[in-house]
């Protein structure tokens, strides 16, 4: 046993041990502690085994015996888990000891982590199932510990349901594949023709799509993504979803054993409805978790159009722009989850610090926490996908992506790339807006409420783990090229280095993205302005109300600044609003206004299935009268139904 | 040769605010009237440098680091945008996405600022601007992708290079492109029909109005940094889509007519366009991108090529 192997099992055996402890009185922050360091630990093994291209523990196998592993790709995802999962741990040693059911939510942190790396080091498809069904799991159990109440029952019953029917996609891939003995053997697939392939790659995009909340099977994660404590929200929604890419990636790069024309455009088709539905229903939220839930749903959409162009240029040959889509891809994968728990992690601490989450009812957040805020505002900039951040560098590779795959014909392909590229720039200025809202209504401007203005920062671990991940953010923006090359040598088809190292991205057919040199020119010329403006002489003025007192009700609300686009989009997004005014006699008492954007999917698809299946659920029901003596009779009838079927040789 | 179009590009620096000077003095000769200099800019700068600036009440950081952020960003886009399809090489790149981040960077830096002031008319027009670059980011993205085809290349120069001569202009997708350019060109320098820049009415502001706080140094350098917008599309307009030749001398002087040219015609619509209802600015832009869609195809498609 090599000296990796032995790390990734005491990290293992770590983060278990954590778990255990979390579960003692008193033991929660020491085991959350613990917990991290085994994280830690894997997360050296995955960077480790990325790196160094050597596989560690057993390789794939088709046979149904347990067999665990680590590759190249797992080490990647490893690494991004154990990036988000260490700084989260280290804020939840501050979040979770006030929350309620706390010690059960650590340990079942533990097993969620364990199933989660589970999944990534499975090399068997019994122990790859096994650790994907934990998955689903062990979050809806660790929501139902930490809260009660009945709507989120029902939002956990919406996500278990939705996951376990998309989620026999994955099952029937995964059992064909293990069929075949396909599973790390993408010649086994292609023997086995076109119709297996087309079987295994349908069932892998629905089984893997639902899990990752591609639109529109995405129903499940805006209702339980928001309602989990706040560090599991940013492992769901920063590495779960990520996982299920995991799996994706698996069966249609590496196990398929063909590139199919029809999956790159499928998947272009799956990542634009996801990435621009996604952030328009995004907008129109109230509630900053829900909301954040909708951006995760636009980002999965952005690592598909990445995945698809990737498919594309395979199939036309061109394996250097083939490997660095997929490289942009996965580098929009480790973004996404560094920022996306960062700010599920500030949304915490801004519900801990003002005990609402309402986007009209925060303000003026950043100069009284300014640390937390500071990082929030990093993570909101990251994900608009601004330079010189990281999201803007991967939204920057999968733009390229997409152009490139226009230069190409046939003609249908290359006009989805620039339909798919004309959607990905509308998608991030409609991210843009969303978090220029966000920031606005939540950091900026004046507090809304008392909360608000009394609000302070969070303990120095809740910081910290904030702090961490904004580092993070600004660290892949500088430097994305450093990244970038060993991202390609892991796309199918990449042989040996594609581009060479850079700190920037520097790629043919650009002009080149020097992140560094463009980062340090901004803040030189900002600072250099800044001194050239000098010292500052203001006159302190109110703000500019023709004249009129600044009261809270001229305050701008969410609603408010998304009108134009509301109103632009009427037709699509179907915003109801009620005015209802009270009246005494001729005199207006008071008008209360309410407005909400329903989502259209669910009107138009989830809810006719769910109505279905009531009716047929009150058919079936007419089977059981409760009188005994129907009961004898159907058992009567079965008994006679099999004799006769005896008798007549059927069953053999 | 770089070396003098590096200078050309700082250049830009000092000329950009000529430019909507120029615009605005043709413009008034067209309405029959004598307007101010095309110089006006220049006063009007120097006279917010003597001014105090403006601190509204509960203002912090993000409001006083907005303007010079802002000009940094055009800065640094007027360093990326070549001339005579030549650049600097101040080692910033010349990437036509990287110039659309950088836009992005500085609207956002003045919608945030916007929030911090929580100034109604800011807030209103700021949604409103937002609104119209959804639509007008997917159609400049469009655009540069039609200039990108012939070079196969998003490189700016490469762009520039691929679209000199008058060969490229037996293609059909040039002209789509060309015209999709002009649209981008309305939208970013805010001109009518999208926007009215001489606007003293606060309800009707689009990028004017998160301006409305400001004072003194901090309007200069948002003032600037709005004539740097037009330095960058229109130089980009005529460098991409209007004719130049591969010399770099030639070249310079025609992007000092093809700039001229985009001036007059800016003055022209201004004159003859009213503003339009900015719940029409989508469907406008939206017919851009479909032209700039089906020049796409005629290019792959082989038509003229």
């Amino acid at each position: 046993m090599g000296a990796l192997d032995a790390v990734a099992l005491a990290g293992a055996a770590t983060v278990a041990l954590g778990g255990l402890l979390a579960a003692t009185s008193g033991g929660l922050r020491c085991g959350l502690a613990v917990q991290a360091t085994g994280m830690a630990l894997l997360g050296f093994d995955g960077i480790a085994v990325l790196t160094g291209g050597d596989a560690l523990g057993a390789a794939f196998r088709s046979t149904i015996a347990p067999a665990l592993g680590l590759d190249p790709l797992s080490g990647f995802f490893l690494a991004v888990l154990a990036l988000t999962a260490v700084p989260t741990l280290v804020f939840a040693r501050d979040y979770l000891p006030a929350s309620p059911g706390a010690r059960g939510v650590g340990t079942l942190t533990a097993a969620f982590l364990l199933a989660l790396v589970g999944v990534l080091t499975a090399r068997d498809v019994t122990s790859f199932l096994a650790f994907w069904e934990l998955m689903t799991l062990i979050p809806a159990a660790a929501i139902l510990v930490a809260r009660r109440d009945q709507a989120v029952r029902s939002a956990v019953y919406a996500y278990l349901a939705i996951t376990h029917l998309g989620g026999a996609g994955v099952w029937i891939a995964l059992l064909t594949l293990a069929h075949h003995g396909a599973l790390g053997d993408p010649s086994a697939l292609a023997a086995a023709g076109g119709g297996a392939q087309t079987l295994v790659a349908l069932t892998a995009l629905i089984g893997f799509g639902t899990k990752a909340g591609f639109i529109p099977l995405h129903a499940w994660l805006p209702r339980a993504h928001p309602v989990a404590p706040a560090h599991l929200s940013a492992l769901m929604s920063g590495m779960m979803i990520k996982v299920a890419l995991y799996g994706l990636i698996r069966v249609e790069f590496q196990w398929l054993g063909a590139t199919p024309r029809w999956l790159g455009l499928a998947l272009l088709a799956v990542g634009l409805l996801s990435s621009l539905g996604g952030v328009l229903w995004a907008l129109v939220q109230h509630d900053l978790k829900r909301l954040l839930a909708y951006h995760s749903i636009e980002n999965v959409g952005i690592i598909a159009l990445g995945l698809g162009a990737s498919l594309l240029f395979a199939d036309a040959g061109k394996t250097t722009w083939a490997a660095i889509a997929f490289a942009a891809a996965l580098l929009h994968v480790a973004n996404h989850a560094i920022f996306k728990a960062l700010l599920f992690l500030g949304a915490g601490t801004l519900e801990r610090a003002v005990g609402s989450l309402d986007l009209d009812h925060l303000g003026g957040l950043l100069r009284r926490m300014p640390w937390a805020g500071g990082a929030f505002l990093i993570g909101a900039m990251a994900i608009a996908g601004l330079p010189p951040l990281n999201g803007f560098a991967s939204e920057w590779l999968v733009l390229q992506s997409l152009l490139h795959v226009a230069f190409y014909r046939p003609l249908g392909v290359a006009l989805a790339g620039a339909l798919a590229l004309a959607g990905l720039a509308a998608t991030a200025a409609l991210a843009l807006l969303c978090f220029a809202k966000v920031v606005g209504l939540v950091l900026l401007g004046r507090p809304r409420r008392a909360e608000c203005a009394a609000a302070v920062e969070p303990p120095i671990g809740m910081r910290a783990g904030m702090l961490a991940l904004a580092a993070m953010c600004v660290a892949l923006g500088l430097v994305p090229g450093l990244v970038l090359p060993t991202l390609t040598a892991l796309a199918p088809g990449a042989h040996g280095a594609v581009l060479a190292r850079h700190a920037g991205l520097v790629l043919p057919g650009t002009g080149s993205f020097p992140s560094l040199t463009l980062a340090l020119a901004l803040a030189v010329l900002t600072t250099l302005l800044i001194a050239v403006r000098g010292k500052r002489r203001a006159a302190a003025t109110a703000t500019w109300a023709c004249g009129q007192p600044v009261v809270a009700a001229l305050d701008w609300t969410s609603a408010g600044f998304t009108k134009p686009l509301r109103l632009v989009l009427e037709a699509l997004l179907r915003p109801r609003r009620a005015i209802e005014v009270k009246r005494d006699g001729a005199i207006v008492q008071s008008i209360s206004y309410t407005g909400h954007v329903p989502s259209l999917l669910d009107a138009a698809l989830y809810e006719p299935i769910a109505r279905a299946g009531l009716r047929a659920a009150a058919v079936a029901r007419r089977l059981q009268s409760g009188n005994v003596r129907t009961y004898a009779a159907y058992l009567l009838g079965l008994v006679i139904a099999l004799l006769v079927l005896a008798r007549s040789g059927v069953l053999g | 040769m770089n070396a003098l179009a590096g200078i050309v590009q700082i250049a830009g620096v000092v000329l950009a605010p000529l430019l909507t000077g120029s615009i605005q003095t043709l413009k008034a000769r067209l309405q029959g009237r004598r307007g101010p200099s095309a110089l006006q800019p220049y006063r009007t700068l120097r006279r917010l440098w003597r001014k105090s600036a403006v601190d509204p009440e509960g203002t912090g950081v993000i409001y006083r680091l907005a303007p010079p952020l802002v000009a940094a960003c055009m800065l640094v886009a007027l360093a990326i945008v070549p001339v005579g399809g030549r650049g600097g090489g101040f080692g910033l790149g010349n990437d036509a996405l990287v110039l659309v981040g950088l836009l992005a960077l500085a609207r956002f830096a003045l919608a945030a600022a916007a929030w911090d002031t929580g100034s109604g008319f800011a807030l209103m027009a700021s949604a409103r601007e937002l609104m119209i670059s959804v639509f007008g980011e997917a159609l400049l993205v469009l655009a540069l992708l039609l200039a990108a085809l012939p070079a196969h290349s998003t490189g700016l120069q490469a762009m520039s290079a691929a679209a000199a001569g008058g060969h490229i202009w037996s293609a059909p997708a040039h002209w789509c492109g060309a015209l999709a350019f002009a649209l981008v060109i309305l939208v970013e320098t805010g001109r009518q029909p999208i926007d009215n820049p001489d606007t003293h009415l606060e309800l009707t502001m689009i990028h004017e109005g998160p301006l409305l706080e400001y004072g003194g140094r901090d309007l200069a350098l948002l003032q600037w940094a709005a004539a740097a917008r037009h330095w960058v599309v229109l130089v980009l307009g005529a460098e991409l889509f209007l004719p130049h030749t591969g010399g770099f001398a030639a070249s310079l002087g025609l992007l000092a007519a093809g700039v001229a040219v985009l001036c007059g015609s800016l003055a022209l619509v201004e004159t003859a366009q009213a503003k339009m209802r900015i719940l029409r600015v989508p469907a406008l832009v939206g017919v851009g991108c479909a032209i700039a869609l089906a020049g796409a195809g005629m290019w792959v498609g082989g038509i003229g090529t």
